[in-house]
């Protein structure tokens, strides 16, 4: 039967080739270890998110009114409903971990550097795509916990100058939180996001693949002058099929089994007080919190006394991490250990953003 | 001719659909741009804005905090409810017009929570403690138990020798007690339940609405202050809480049943996971 199917694609879309210079002949770099796969894991991540989110889409109802229900019917009443909310619901804070986990690696790995400055952007710009999904998510269920988490996260642009508030209510669809945002956020989630996160992810799967992918910097440590396209071949790497490929796999099991362990243990870790009340615009519950992957930007907000200044830190880092390879243009050195005053910040940026995130938590 | 009732036709569609758009765009600002739909209630209240304000001495403002801390205020029961007038508009808030009334005398007040409790009203109007306060007009009434403005959930910890005490002899309170004793018992078991299941992401909607009528119905009938009224009913309260007691076990089945099916996707995973591995480590000891 196998056999017949081979026999059968191979002179329409020859089948052989694809896996001998795709799989076979398309090498790895040497020293690709687990921490290379999370890209792959982060992929396999978001076609969770979408398969779930396809799933969840056919019983949910956009509606103030029936939103809440909806969600309840399928958590309740459609067969294993429970087990696609949570695994959407587990899955949209895990894939932003895996997602952290990859960009932090890339950076170390000094995989951003010339000629993989696109790569690195579209990459960036997916980060935010994604975090602005979860976000977007949120609201959906129509609960007291979304409907004052995408309040609170929807009236941090206001503190900009100017643009601020035209920002938040556009967002809003009006100035507060009301059937018209929930509409907005509905589209975000289902179609706007996802489409432009599938075309950044595609550009980002085609520079990776076209570019072949990067050394690391003990291989090459400085970066090579650019005179014309040269494709990354590894002769000295191992066949990405099966070597790579296992080491993905694995850690794609183990993403799942991550899944599962939450699931069993905890299947409401990410789910906040308030998650199973209708939203309630005229009760403002006690406390209000971001999920984990912004409180430390909301943490930052409330401690910096001019919430502008807050803000605006905020857009700079922002900035200068979508355009870092541009900016770092000028250096030759490929590996960050190399660059101690540039590894000492991004730490201390990293230590920053777990201590406002341990505080916010509190 | 034909073409001439065509045109027409085009037209009276055109001039219906655009009527028709007009008024939905209509009920589409009205419902949908402003409206934030989780409640009818005002969001700002008159009342509250400026007896919450510095200008306000202190025992008038006293009433506002103790309410924010109530049952009343997390079931959304605001000012107006009770004392009436109008919340949305300052000048209104305290118009006789309106039905507002600041403080009722002590034959009044039952009238006053009676406006939302009337089975409540009714039985306590009937009881010995109703009749009490009609004709002397010192008897107990609704504030005397449960509070003005700092109202809490009812309990059968309301019953005590200090408070029963001050009009009569306890024995008779404590009677009462007991015969609530099972009932109030059960019914704190099964809240306690269905508020765990609601964390688990298992409302139970329409056994908190059965849940919600029993407890009321039984609150109410213990204002009849009957104790031989209320053991005859305590069989018929067990059957109802009994019903409630049966969806809520059937819950905790269907949780365990996603702990144990999740448990085993957890296994399947990490047996895939470690299968993969020692794929890994044959293939690299074979180079």
């Amino acid at each position: 039967m196998r056999d017949k199917i081979k026999k059968w694609l191979e002179p329409r879309i020859g089948l052989e080739e694809i896996v001998r210079t795709q799989f076979r002949e398309y090498k790895t770099p040497k020293g690709a270890n687990f921490w290379s796969t999370l890209g792959f894991v982060t992929l396999v991540a978001i076609l969770i998110q979408v398969i779930t989110g396809i799933l969840l889409m056919l019983y949910y109802i956009p509606h103030p009114s029936l939103a809440f229900d909806s969600v309840q019917n399928i958590t309740n009443g459609i067969p294993f409903g429970w087990l696609v909310r949570l695994t959407h619901n587990i899955g949209s804070n895990l894939v932003v971990a895996t997602a952290m986990l990859h960009l932090v690696h890339v950076f170390f790995r000094g995989a951003f550097k010339r000629p993989r400055e696109l790569t690195w952007l579209t990459g960036a710009v997916m980060f935010i795509l994604l975090l602005s999904s979860c976000i977007s998510g949120q609201l959906l269920p129509w609960n007291q916990a979304g409907y004052w988490s995408t309040t609170v996260i929807s009236s941090m642009p206001s503190f900009l100058p100017v643009v601020g508030d035209s920002i938040a209510a556009f967002i809003r669809g009006g100035d507060t939180v009301t059937a018209l945002t929930l509409g907005r956020f509905f589209a975000f989630h289902v179609v706007i996001l996802p489409f432009f996160l599938l075309f950044c992810l595609a550009l980002h799967i085609f520079f990776i693949r076209r570019q072949g992918l990067s050394p690391s910097p003990e291989q090459v440590p400085q970066v090579l002058p650019m005179a014309e396209f040269h494709q990354e071949q590894h002769p000295d790497g191992l066949p990405c099929f099966p070597n790579f490929s296992m080491k993905r796999l694995f850690m794609v099991f183990l993403y799942c089994a991550t899944v599962s362990l939450i699931l069993t243990f905890s299947p409401n870790l990410f789910m906040p007080e308030g998650t199973n009340l209708l939203a309630n615009p005229v009760n403002t519950p006690g406390l209000i919190k971001p999920p984990w992957y912004f409180l430390a930007q909301y943490q930052m907000v409330k401690s910096i006394p001019n919430e502008f200044v807050g803000i605006g830190f905020q857009v700079l880092v922002l900035v200068v991490f979508l355009f870092f390879p541009f900016f770092d243009a000028g250096e030759t050195e490929r590996s960050i250990k190399k660059r101690p005053a540039l590894m000492t910040t991004v730490i201390g940026l990293l230590i920053l953003w777990a201590a406002l995130t341990l505080w916010g938590m509190r | 001719m034909i073409a001439t009732i065509t045109k027409l036709t085009i037209l009276a569609i055109l001039l219906l659909a655009t009527t028709s758009q007009a008024s939905y765009r209509e009920l589409f600002e009205k419902e949908f741009m402003s409206n934030p739909w989780g409640g009818n209630r005002e969001a700002h209240s008159a009342c509250v804005e400026c007896h919450a304000s510095e200008m306000m001495k202190a025992p008038m403002r006293e009433p506002v905090f103790a309410w924010r801390d109530s049952w009343h205020a997390q079931n959304e029961v605001s000012c107006h409810d009770c004392h009436g007038g109008g919340p949305d508009d300052a000048s209104m808030s305290m118009s006789h017009q309106r039905g507002f009334k600041g403080t009722p005398t002590l034959q009044e007040i039952p009238q006053f929570c009676g406006k939302c409790h009337l089975g409540i009203l009714q039985n306590f109007l009937e009881s010995g403690h109703g009749k009490a306060l009609l004709e002397t007009n010192s008897g107990p009434n609704c504030v005397t138990c449960h509070g003005s403005h700092d109202i809490k959930p009812a309990s059968i910890d309301i019953i005590n020798e200090q408070r029963c005490s001050q009009c009569h002899l306890y024995d008779r309170a404590m009677l009462m007690r007991q015969a609530l004793f099972t009932i109030e018992k059960r019914l704190s078991g099964i809240q306690t339940n269905l508020n765990e299941l609601r964390e688990s992401g298992i409302l139970l909607q329409t056994q908190r609405k059965d849940f919600f009528r029993a407890h009321s119905d039984f609150r109410t009938l213990f204002h009849t202050i009957d104790v031989n009224l209320v053991k005859e009913k305590t069989d018929e309260f067990m059957g109802r809480l009994d019903r409630i007691e049966t969806d809520t076990r059937a819950a905790y089945v269907e949780l365990a049943f996603r702990k144990n099916f999740s448990g085993y996707l957890l296994l399947l995973f990490l047996f895939l996971a470690f299968g993969t591995l020692m794929l890994i480590r044959t293939g690299e000891n074979k180079k």
